[in-house]
């Protein structure tokens, strides 16, 4: 509805970029995502990174998707050099051939690097983690004062209505789908018992936007859920009574990772960019504003802030559950569509 | 001085260029994905697909059953108040605020807007509040992932659009007609009846389809009051861009809703046109 509108100045912006005069070159292109996250970005990074170098730095606002749809079009003569996208998408965007290595040489920094953010296949390193985040146990404490314990407690008949979950239109609906079948120990390749379990669950709403899950916690449509620890931390901070806990059979978690766009008009640039962020400075600072867990080795947090990183505090990115995103990819339309099917009608 | 046609070519050069930049050029993309393979070869598989599937008629139907009782709602609400804005309020400053304040939610963004809703119609909302506190019921009642909540929603947002175009149709009405038809004898229901109503029917049917033609697209305010809970056409368009990124079969979507909407449009244009002549 109010899409003409948006459209008509995003196509203006557009038009007005292309014909910018080019003497706006020197400046690095930047793909990350909107609202606090690119806040943080910018604190964290972006500005370090123009200090150090005097490298204005541009944002290119928009989702993992929406990047690279981005990085798509502008295939044969790029104008991003550098692109934040989430796991899954990441995986896509290196199959889609738009992606330049990542190399020591580059990006010394990439060698402090934890070993399971960097990501490598035939081709050389194709992106690194920035920062690990959690889809966990979120609920509201003055309901439920005593933590719960366990994913199943979402089926406890006082918490009907007043649950939710993310829907396959979020980028974590299907990822959690793979979750719930791996702490239910389904049998491989079947997801037919998470599906009946679901069916069974009482929800007040499947989310599909992380605001429509903070909105709903706010609210107290829903008292208990899953909800990313940003955001769940977000709202604490704001003198809610939300709670973040990782039940005993953990939690799902991605992460937010850097790419090197292929053909960078920036190259050089891109990469100092890249190394900026691979600082113990920049995670720490990622880490105290968005609870982002740290990607990168001997960065020290606040007990404060340790509490709230993605796998809670006595965990470490050890005991994340880590998803092989190929295997998400290739059986992402099957499960949106049995969802569909399923779940969302009534 | 430059002769009067090449003026014209030149003003009419810039809007048409805007629009196949920025109109039809994604239009066009999104009609070639949905015929298309990943390697490029033509095909209708995708097609075949959403219309061999009673699944999706399915969808189909509640999109289209939502946005007709859209529309009907607000043709039914927004006629009485484009009547009272016209024809009852006499004075004029008051009536400038009434169309302002009809206006200016279209400033708005509709996700504000239906967060708004969100909260009201909550368990905990204020509408929940009022109705248990009037004791007309005991337990909250469910509003949020039903499709009373959508349409409560939806309605909301498009009313002013009927109230106003018929507002304006309304108000240039010559009044002497009505006149004439009472001093010929006909009491004012009559007159209502065959006089005022005919004549803005076309501000109706023009505001009506423009009702339809936004709630059947409509994304953000069934996917925020739906829960994911109920599925509309634009919820599985924006599931295939946004998460499956299978743009062939999403392209297919959007390309069907579109010709299925386009077809009602045009049905109800031409009863629209049928009504101005008998008129």
């Amino acid at each position: 509805m109010a899409r003409l509108p948006g459209l008509v100045t995003a196509s203006a912006l557009a038009l007005a970029a292309a014909i910018a005069p080019a003497s706006a070159q020197e400046a690095l292109h930047v793909a990350w995502y909107g609202g606090n996250w690119g806040d943080a970005f910018k604190a964290c990074v972006a500005d370090p990174f123009t200090k150090a170098t005097g490298v204005a730095v541009v944002p290119e606002v928009g989702t993992s998707t929406v990047t690279l749809a981005k990085l798509q079009q502008q295939k044969d003569a790029p104008t991003i050099d550098v692109a934040w996208m989430d796991g899954g998408v990441s995986e896509l965007a290196e199959a889609a051939g738009v992606l330049a290595p990542i190399t020591e040489k580059g990006v010394p920094n990439l060698k402090d690097a934890l070993p399971q953010a960097v990501y490598s296949n035939a081709n050389g390193t194709y992106a690194v983690g920035t920062g690990y985040y959690s889809l966990g146990l979120t609920y509201n404490t003055k309901e439920i004062p005593q933590a719960p314990t366990s994913w199943n407690d979402l089926w406890k008949p006082e918490y009907a209505d007043a649950v939710t979950i993310p829907s396959p239109a979020n980028s974590s609906g299907v990822p959690f789908l793979f979750f719930l079948h791996k702490i239910w120990n389904a049998p491989a390749g079947d997801f037919a018992p998470v599906f009946a379990k679901i069916k069974e669950l009482k929800p007040a709403l499947f989310f599909d936007s992380s605001g429509a899950a903070s909105n709903a916690f706010q609210s107290s449509e829903a008292i208990i859920g899953a909800h990313f620890n940003v955001g769940a931390f977000d709202l604490a901070a704001k003198g809610l009574p939300i709670g973040f806990t990782v039940p005993k059979e953990g939690v799902w978690a991605t992460d937010a990772r850097l790419h090197l766009v292929k053909n960078a008009p920036r190259a050089e640039m891109a990469q100092k960019f890249i190394d900026t962020a691979l600082t113990p400075a920049a995670s720490q600072c990622l880490a105290e504003k968005l609870f982002l867990g740290p990607s990168v080795k001997g960065v020290n947090v606040s007990p404060e802030t340790a509490a709230k990183l993605p796998w809670g505090a006595k965990g470490s990115v050890e005991t994340l559950y880590l998803l092989n995103w190929t295997e998400v990819n290739a059986k992402r339309a099957e499960l949106v569509d049995t969802w569909n099917r399923e779940i969302a009608r009534k | 001085m430059i002769a009067p046609r090449t003026t014209l070519a030149l003003l009419l050069f810039a809007p048409l260029a805007f629009f196949a930049a920025f109109f039809l050029a994604p239009m066009a993309v999104v009609a070639l994905a949905s015929f298309t393979t990943d390697e490029g070869g033509l095909t209708f598989a995708h097609y075949a697909r959403i219309l061999l599937d009673q699944y999706h008629w399915d969808v189909l139907w509640v999109t289209f059953r939502i946005a007709l009782a859209t529309t009907a709602l607000c043709l039914l609400i927004g006629f009485p108040l484009a009547w009272y804005l016209v024809r009852i309020v006499r004075w004029r400053s008051w009536r400038r605020a009434c169309v302002i304040l009809i206006v200016v939610p279209l400033f708005t963004s509709n996700i504000v807007r239906s967060f708004g809703w969100m909260v009201l119609l909550g368990r905990t909302g204020l509408v929940n509040q009022g109705l248990m506190g009037m004791g007309l019921t005991e337990r909250p009642i469910r509003f949020l992932g039903t499709e009373t909540g959508i349409l409560i929603g939806m309605v909301y947002i498009l009313m002013p659009f009927v109230v106003l175009s018929v507002g304006n149709a309304l108000a240039k009405i010559d009044t002497a007609l009505e006149d004439a038809s009472a001093d010929l004898g006909v009491g004012p229901a009559r007159t209502f009846w065959f006089v005022t109503l005919p004549l803005c029917l076309p501000g109706a049917v023009s505001g009506a389809i423009m009702v339809f033609a936004l709630a059947v697209s409509a994304y953000v305010t069934p996917a925020l009051l739906s829960g994911g809970q109920i599925t509309v056409f634009s919820m599985l368009i924006f599931q295939q861009y946004s998460s499956v990124f299978d743009f062939h079969y999403g392209g297919a979507l959007s390309v069907t809703l579109l010709v299925l909407t386009l077809v009602l449009v045009t049905l109800a244009g031409r009863v629209g046109e049928r009504g101005r002549r008998a008129a």
